[in-house]
C-alpha cells in the first residue's frame, strides 16, 4: 500500500525504480556474469532504441507530425561521434552531446519542409529525403568513409574508460533515465501543451494563440536531437558506422516501436523499442520451429500485426488501460488514478 | 550523334518510368479504396516474381511450348489469390484500426512476406528472360523489343483501368468506396468486395511490374526495394487522389532518373532527382495533380 502511494504521489518513482532495479541487475550481472554477451549488446540496443523512440514519440505520439526519414539523423549522429571522436579527439559527453545538436539544426530544416506537406505526402517526402541522405551517406566518403565504414574507439569519461559493454550498459541506462526525466516534465510544460494542442487540431491551437510554425519547428528539432543522440549511443555500441544500415527500414522501424509500444507515452516508446529488438531474437531460441530460416521475421511481422488486431493502442497503454488502471483503483479506492503519459 | 543519346536515355526513361507509374497505380488504387498505405506492395510483388520465375524454369524443363506466356498467366492468376489472400488474412481483421495502425500491418506483412520468400526461394539471385529478347540497332542507337513490349503492355493496363473506373458500374463503386465508404456502404455498394477486389488488381499490377522489371535488376529478395520506393514517390508527386498523377509521376521520376545518371553523375543520380522531386512537393504539397482537400475545423 505505501508502495502504491508512492507510485501515485511521486511521478519520478516509477522511472527511479525502474532504473535502479535495471542497474542492480546488470551491477550483480558485472560481478558474476548472469548474462552472455550477445544479451548485454541485445540490452544496449534496447536501451538506444528507447532514446529513439522517446525522440519519435514526441514527434509523433505529442506533436502529431510523422517523419519516415528519422533514421538519416541516427546515423548522422552516429558518423559526427566516429568523426568527432577521431579527429578532434572530444570526450564522450561534449561527442553524444554535439551528435545531438547537430542534428537538431537538419531536424528545424526537415521541420521547414513539414510546414508546406501533410499526413500521408509528409510522410513519403520524408521517406524519400531520408533515402536521401542515405545515398549521401554512401558517397559522401571524407565525411562517412563511404562502404569502409567508419570506426571509433572506445568511450571515456573522466579518465574512466569503459572497456566492458556492461560498464557501457550501464552508462547508456543512466542517459536513458535523463531522457526519461526531461521528457517527462517537458511533455507537462507549456511546450508539452502546446505540441498536443497542435497535434488535436492546428485549428483550434492557432485560436489558442500557439504558433504551428514554433512548435513545429520544435517538435522536429527535439526529436532530431534524441534521434542523434541515441546514434551517437549507437557508435559507441557498436564502435562501427556502416552506410547501409540508415536506409527507409529503419525509419520504418521506428515507426512500428512507437505505434506497437503506444502513442504519447514514454513507457510505451521504451516497451516498442524493447519489442522490436528483442522478439526476433527471443524467436530465434524457440524450440523446433526457432531453426526455421527466417522464422525470427514472419513471426515478428505476425506479433505485429496481432498487435495492432488485439491491442490498438499499443502494448504498453493497453496494459496502463486494462490492467494497471483498474488495479489502482481496486487498491486504492482512487476516483481517478491520476498521471496522463 | 548526341541527340541520340538523348532520345534513347528518354526512351530507356520511360520504360521504367511506365513500371513505377504500373506501381504507383496499384499503391493509389489500394490507399484510395481502403486507406492503406501499403509499404507490403514491392514484397509482394517480388514474391509474385519469384512464382512466375518457378513457373518458367518448370515449365522450359518440361518441355512446355511457350514457357514465358505460361509463367505470365501463372504470375496473374498467382497474385490474383495471394492479392486476395492477403487481403481476407490481414487486411479485413485490422480494418477498423487507425491510418498508423494500418501502416504497421503492412510494415508487418513486409516482414512475412519477405521472410517467406527468403525461406522458400532462398537468397540468391536468379536471371529471368526478357519478355521478346534481342535488340535492334537504329543508328547509334540500341532499342530492345522488350521495351515496346513493356511500355504497351502498361499502357493497355492503364487504358483498361481507367476505362474501368470512369466508365463501368464497377469503377463508379471504387469511386464511392474511395470518396466515402460509410456512405457508400448506405447506398448499397458492396464496399467488401470493392475492397477486395482492388488488392487483387493492385497485387496484379504489381506482379507484372515486378515480372516486367526482373531481366534488369535478376530475380532476389531485395529487387523490388527501388523500385517499391520510386512507385510510392510517384505516387506522393503525382497527387494521391487522382488516377493520372501517379503515371505522370512514374514517369518523370524514370526520365529524369536516366538523363541526371547519364549527364550529370551516376554515383549522385539519386540524391539528385530526389532532392528535386521534393522541392516540387514544397511547392505544390498536394501533388501536381492532386486535390487540395478542404479543410474542416
Amino acid at each position: 500500500m505505501a508502495i502504491m502511494k508512492l507510485f501515485n504521489n511521486n511521478p519520478y518513482f516509477k522511472y527511479i525504480l525502474g532504473t535502479i532495479i535495471f542497474m542492480i541487475i546488470v551491477f550483480i550481472d558485472l560481478q558474476i556474469g548472469l548474462f552472455a554477451s550477445r544479451t548485454v549488446n541485445l540490452l544496449i540496443r534496447v536501451v538506444y532504441f528507447s532514446i529513439v523512440a522517446i525522440g519519435f514519440n514526441i514527434l509523433l505520439g505529442y506533436a502529431g507530425q510523422i517523419s519516415l526519414g528519422h533514421a538519416a539523423f541516427m546515423g548522422f549522429g552516429a558518423y559526427l561521434t566516429a568523426f568527432i571522436s577521431n579527429n578532434f579527439g572530444l570526450g564522450f559527453l561534449p561527442t553524444i552531446i554535439l551528435s545531438g545538436l547537430i542534428p537538431m539544426i537538419f531536424g528545424i530544416v526537415l521541420g521547414l519542409v513539414a510546414l508546406r506537406l501533410e499526413r500521408l505526402y509528409l510522410a513519403i517526402a520524408t521517406l524519400g529525403i531520408g533515402v536521401t541522405i542515405e545515398f549521401v551517406f554512401r558517397e559522401w566518403v571524407w565525411f562517412t568513409n563511404g562502404f569502409s565504414g567508419a570506426r571509433l574507439s572506445r568511450p571515456e569519461i573522466f579518465g574512466f574508460a569503459f572497456n566492458n559493454s556492461r560498464h557501457f550498459l550501464l552508462l547508456a541506462t543512466f542517459i536513458l533515465f535523463l531522457v526519461v526525466l526531461f521528457t517527462y516534465n517537458l511533455i507537462r510544460s507549456k511546450t508539452g501543451r502546446a505540441l498536443s494542442a497542435m497535434r488535436d487540431s492546428n485549428h483550434a491551437a492557432q485560436a489558442m494563440g500557439i504558433s504551428l510554425l514554433k512548435y513545429k519547428l520544435i517538435a522536429f528539432a527535439l526529436s532530431a536531437f534524441y534521434v542523434g543522440l541515441a546514434g551517437s549511443l549507437y557508435a559507441y555500441a557498436e564502435r562501427y558506422v556502416h552506410p547501409s544500415t540508415w536506409g527507409a527500414e529503419l525509419s520504418l522501424d521506428m515507426l512500428a516501436m512507437v505505434v506497437i509500444g503506444g502513442l504519447a507515452s514514454i513507457g510505451g516508446s521504451i516497451t516498442g523499442a524493447g519489442f522490436l529488438v528483442l522478439v526476433p531474437r527471443l524467436v530465434q531460441d524457440l524450440p523446433v520451429i526457432g531453426g526455421i530460416t527466417n522464422i525470427n521475421f514472419i513471426l515478428t511481422g505476425l506479433a505485429m500485426i496481432l498487435v495492432i488486431r488485439f491491442m490498438p493502442i499499443g502494448i504498453y497503454n493497453w496494459f496502463d488501460y486494462k490492467v494497471i488502471q483498474p488495479f489502482y483503483y481496486k487498491m486504492l479506492n482512487f476516483d481517478d488514478p491520476g498521471g496522463d503519459d | 550523334m548526341h541527340w541520340q543519346i538523348f532520345l534513347q536515355n528518354v526512351f530507356g526513361g520511360i520504360e521504367t518510368g511506365s513500371l513505377y507509374a504500373l506501381a504507383a497505380l496499384g499503391v493509389v488504387l489500394i490507399y484510395r479504396v481502403s486507406d492503406v498505405t501499403n509499404f507490403a506492395q514491392g514484397e509482394m510483388a517480388m514474391f509474385s516474381t519469384f512464382v512466375t520465375y518457378t513457373i518458367w524454369v518448370y515449365s522450359a524443363n518440361a518441355g512446355f511450348p511457350y514457357p514465358y506466356v505460361a509463367a505470365f498467366i501463372g504470375a496473374l492468376i498467382f497474385s490474383a489469390i495471394f492479392g486476395f489472400l492477403v487481403e481476407r488474412v490481414f487486411i479485413r481483421p485490422t480494418s477498423d484500426s487507425s491510418l498508423l495502425g494500418k501502416m504497421i500491418v503492412t510494415l508487418g506483412l513486409i516482414l512475412i512476406v519477405n521472410g517467406s520468400a527468403g525461406a522458400i526461394f532462398g537468397t540468391d539471385s536468379y536471371y529471368m528472360r526478357r519478355a521478346i529478347s534481342g535488340h535492334i540497332r537504329v543508328g547509334n542507337m540500341i532499342i530492345r523489343p522488350h521495351s515496346f513490349f513493356v511500355i504497351g503492355l502498361a499502357i493497355v493496363i492503364m487504358l483498361v483501368l481507367f476505362y474501368m473506373i470512369k466508365f463501368t458500374m464497377f469503377g463508379v463503386a471504387i469511386r464511392a468506396t474511395a470518396q466515402n465508404d460509410k456512405v457508400a456502404k448506405l447506398m448499397g455498394v458492396p464496399t467488401k468486395k470493392v475492397t477486395a477486389f482492388t488488392w487483387i488488381m493492385a497485387t496484379m499490377m504489381g506482379a507484372i511490374a515486378g515480372l516486367m522489371i526482373a531481366p534488369a535488376t535478376n530475380v532476389y529478395t531485395g529487387m523490388m526495394a527501388d523500385v517499391h520506393l520510386k512507385s510510392f514517390i510517384a505516387a506522393v508527386l503525382g497527387g494521391f487522389t487522382s488516377f493520372v498523377g501517379p503515371v505522370v509521376g512514374g514517369l518523370m521520376i524514370g526520365i529524369l532518373d536516366n538523363l541526371v545518371g547519364y549527364y550529370i553523375s551516376t554515383n549522385w543520380q539519386t540524391v539528385i532527382v530526389y532532392g528535386f522531386l521534393i522541392i516540387i512537393l514544397i511547392f505544390k504539397p498536394y501533388g501536381l495533380f492532386g486535390e487540395i482537400p478542404k479543410k474542416k475545423v
